[in-house]
């Protein structure tokens, strides 16, 4: 199954897709409550950080009440069952799950069911949904 | 939303006020919102660095959302530098996380005893000591700001060693290369002893028709990236307008004395993409993308790294001094930038002074024992510093180039000004519309509150479309003054909404996107606000806005006087180039404009116009200064 790739090249750096991810979950604008963000340096640095979706999700091991799932090669969160702890978070390798800004449960990329926002929304068109097969044999190639 | 913070310095007190109704009907957002609250708070003469200016950090309905340009904000309060409204733009994260803070706007009034920032955490608002940031650059306030508070994701506005030291035209700076530059916000925020303002937001905006807003907000982003000029300004930014203002003979060289430049190539945009470019950066959440990261790799400057130029601050620090040296530009710029100077005046006090040099007027003794001959780029960089610092003939430039003039009692009629405020990369004498939008700008010699570009750029379809086919050709031709009235004063009305909303001047002007009936949708949608949905009521409010910063400058003491250009626009004809003999006739243009604004001959509201906005008060004040 597919999954959000950025290739490392290309990122403005302008949010768009956060707003956009907060927007497709919530129906409001906000840059806390999107499931991807962008590491931003001084002077050349801006990068998406978005879940890869693990085969073996560190997220979920960690999540005390089995709220994390992985379904369809896609992990995913019970906001439900979710007490928001925050293991999960701490327990990502890549700080690509964080808690709501006002519902408190741990909230992570989804893919938006199919058609992810954040990707039709990127101005640089730099977000891609691809298999991970595809993107080491795009890597491959490069090398 | 619908919140306003009122931090009063003096008092060390914050309180936050509700939004009134009526502001945001009759207002709309940003500089409506500001021309209302400092005509309203503000006494006519009162000294710009006194305590009792307001400096009031403004967003708009459409701040926060995926409309593609809408990462603006903008300063406003009484201008140091021109002693009249002053108002000032930004891109970046700031005006966002404001908004996401929950606050439409922020005035701040009073004087602190000791340095302070302020530091805005959703509800929870405080004033921190300063001390330490104090005498530090904007970068290094930024980083320090974020460090101390824990979190990376604080966005900071704040000034440098020169609005510290109260030089006139210093900006206020945001996200290392984003300024709020013109008209010395800076310096207002120093007198304040306010050295920064950070911000951190967690809630979420919202619009009163989401479904509506949406459709509108995912066909602009469409238009945006179909229109060809805005993927031009994606790969190479503004600098693009550097070929093009070389090609039409309008690249303001050596303090305006032509607009043919030798070295104009060195300068040009793939130039610079081939040789310096490093990375391409974006306000939140724009679809223009038109910000670029330049890296120097060889010659004196050799290893910097740095936002920007943009092609103003390619004109002011570079042609308009005689300077073909893109590193020297990028240092200054990025000097600008650390030491907070709005870059068009800083460059431009420095073109004066080398005219002044050139002519005899000043002896390599008054300045220091530098020499400021035309390209000495070395000097310039120089004397940027020194007006940062306010050494020597730096402090008598910090001053803007008109009180620098007025101190040494030489050059006055080299200073490019207009209502003392330096004058930005047009010129009127080869594009008409400009001269006209340099004279009776709000803030002085600006381009950016009414710049026409149907006439220059050629963009005839749009043209016919905004003001009739009919309006052809003359309305398109840089030299006839044919209809350049009208079209300054639809820019300045469409353009008054555009800073009230706040977007971005890159997508209505050039490229030409975005215009009134593209504002009128969105902000009914986002507001839920019909009667903005209405053209007829969002001119209307535009006028109204316009009126009431006139009607500012008017109890300042200006009128027809001041709408004036610098006398080598209408004097000293283009001297060379494809403009070749072409001067601005004012005069024309100016009674035509006063016309169709409904103000008198002299240049002042009439008590008709100001009562059909719905603006009585305002000429009843007027009527009591004997304004009116």
């Amino acid at each position: 199954m597919a999954r959000i790739v950025y290739a490392g090249d290309g990122c403005t750096g302008c949010k768009r897709c956060i707003v956009a991810c907060a927007h497709a979950h919530d129906g409001t604008f906000s840059l806390e409550a999107g499931r991807i963000w962008v590491v931003k340096e001084e002077p050349l640095t801006d990068h998406p950080v978005v879940c890869v979706q693990c085969v073996k999700p560190r997220c979920q091991e960690a999540c005390p009440v089995g709220a994390i799932r992985r379904v369809d090669d896609l992990v995913l969160v019970d906001e439900g069952a979710c007490i928001g702890c925050g293991a999960c978070a701490e327990a990502c390798p890549f700080g690509a799950i964080a808690l709501h800004p006002s519902k408190g449960v741990a909230i992570k990329c989804d893919l938006c069911g199919g058609d992810p926002a954040c990707v039709k929304f990127c101005p640089a068109g730099v977000l891609k949904l691809k298999e991970p097969a595809a993107v080491v044999q795009q890597k491959g190639a490069r090398g | 939303m619908g919140q306003v913070l009122r931090v009063d310095l003096t008092k060390r007190k914050v309180l936050v006020e509700r939004l009134p109704k009526e502001l945001a009907l009759n207002y709309l957002g940003g500089t409506g919102f500001a021309a209302r609250i400092l005509f309203d708070e503000l006494e006519p003469g009162m000294n710009a660095l006194g305590p009792e200016n307001r400096l009031i950090f403004g967003t708009g309905p459409l701040t926060g959302t995926l409309w593609p340009t809408a990462g603006r904000w903008a300063v406003y309060a009484k201008s140091p530098l021109t002693d009249i409204w002053g108002e000032s733009h930004c891109g970046g994260f700031f005006g966002t996380e404001l908004k996401f803070a929950g606050y439409d706007m922020v005035i701040v009034q009073g004087r602190a005893d000791d340095p302070v920032y302020l530091w805005i955490d959703d509800d929870e608002v405080q004033l921190l000591p300063a001390k330490d940031l104090w005498g530090r650059n904007t970068a290094e306030t930024t980083d320090m700001i974020r460090e101390a508070l824990g979190d990376r994701e604080i966005e900071v506005a704040c000034i440098g060693q020169a609005g510290e030291r109260l030089v006139r035209f210093a900006c206020i700076m945001h996200n290392y290369q984003d300024a709020a530059g013109r008209t010395g916000m800076g310096a207002v925020m120093g007198s304040k002893r306010l050295k920064a303002v950070a911000v951190r937001g967690s809630r979420a905006v919202s619009v009163a028709d989401d479904e509506r807003f949406m459709e509108l907000a995912e066909e602009a982003h469409r238009r945006v990236l179909e229109q060809p000029q805005a993927r031009e300004m994606t790969k190479y930014g503004t600098p693009l307008l550097v070929a093009y203002k070389s090609e039409i003979g309008e690249l303001p060289t050596r303090n305006h004395q032509t607009g043919i430049f030798g070295g104009a190539q060195k300068l040009q945009a793939d130039t610079i993409r081939a040789k310096y470019f490093a990375k391409v950066r974006s306000c939140f959440g724009c679809c223009i993308m038109c910000k670029k990261v330049n890296r120097i790799q060889e010659g004196p400057y050799a290893g910097l790294i740095s936002g920007g130029p943009e092609y103003e601050g390619i004109y002011s620090l570079g042609t308009n001094c005689g300077i073909d040296d893109f590193g020297a530009i990028l240092k200054a710029n990025q000097l600008c930038n650390l030491y907070g100077l709005d870059a068009i005046s800083a460059g431009c006090v420095v073109a004066w002074l080398m005219e002044c040099y050139e002519r005899g007027l000043l002896s390599r003794q008054d300045c220091d024992g530098l020499e400021p001959t035309w390209g000495n780029h070395e000097v310039m960089v120089t004397l940027i510093e020194k007006i940062a610092k306010r050494e020597g003939i730096g402090d008598v430039l910090a001053e803007g180039s008109y009180r620098a003039a007025q101190r040494l009692g030489k050059g006055e009629e080299y200073v490019m000004h207009v209502k003392k405020l330096e004058i930005s990369g047009q010129d009127g004498r080869t594009h008409r519309s400009v001269a006209l939008t340099h004279a009776i700008s709000v803030r002085g010699a600006d381009h950016l509150r009414s710049l026409v570009t149907v006439d220059q750029l050629g963009y005839e379809d749009t043209a016919a479309k905004r003001y009739g086919r009919d309006k052809l050709p003359e309305v398109c031709d840089p030299y006839s003054e044919r209809y350049k009235a009208l079209v300054v004063k639809d820019a300045e009305d469409t353009f008054a909404i555009r800073d009230s909303l706040i977007v971005c001047w890159y997508s209505c002007g050039w490229p030409p996107i975005f215009w009134m009936p593209d504002f009128a949708a969105v902000a009914s949608a986002a507001t839920g606000v019909e009667k903005f949905g209405k053209l007829e009521e969002l001119y209307r409010i535009a006028q109204r806005i316009c009126n009431l910063r006139r009607a500012f400058n008017v109890r300042e003491g200006l009128d027809r006087r001041h709408d004036m250009l610098p006398k080598r626009f209408t004097h000293e004809p283009m001297p060379e180039g494809p403009g070749k003999g072409q001067v601005a006739n004012l005069e024309i243009m100016l009674n035509e404009y006063y016309k169709l604004r409904g103000w008198s001959e002299n240049g002042v509201p009439t008590k008709q116009t100001l009562d059909e906005l719905g603006l009585s008060d305002v000429a009843e004040e007027l009527k009591r200064l004997g304004r009116l």
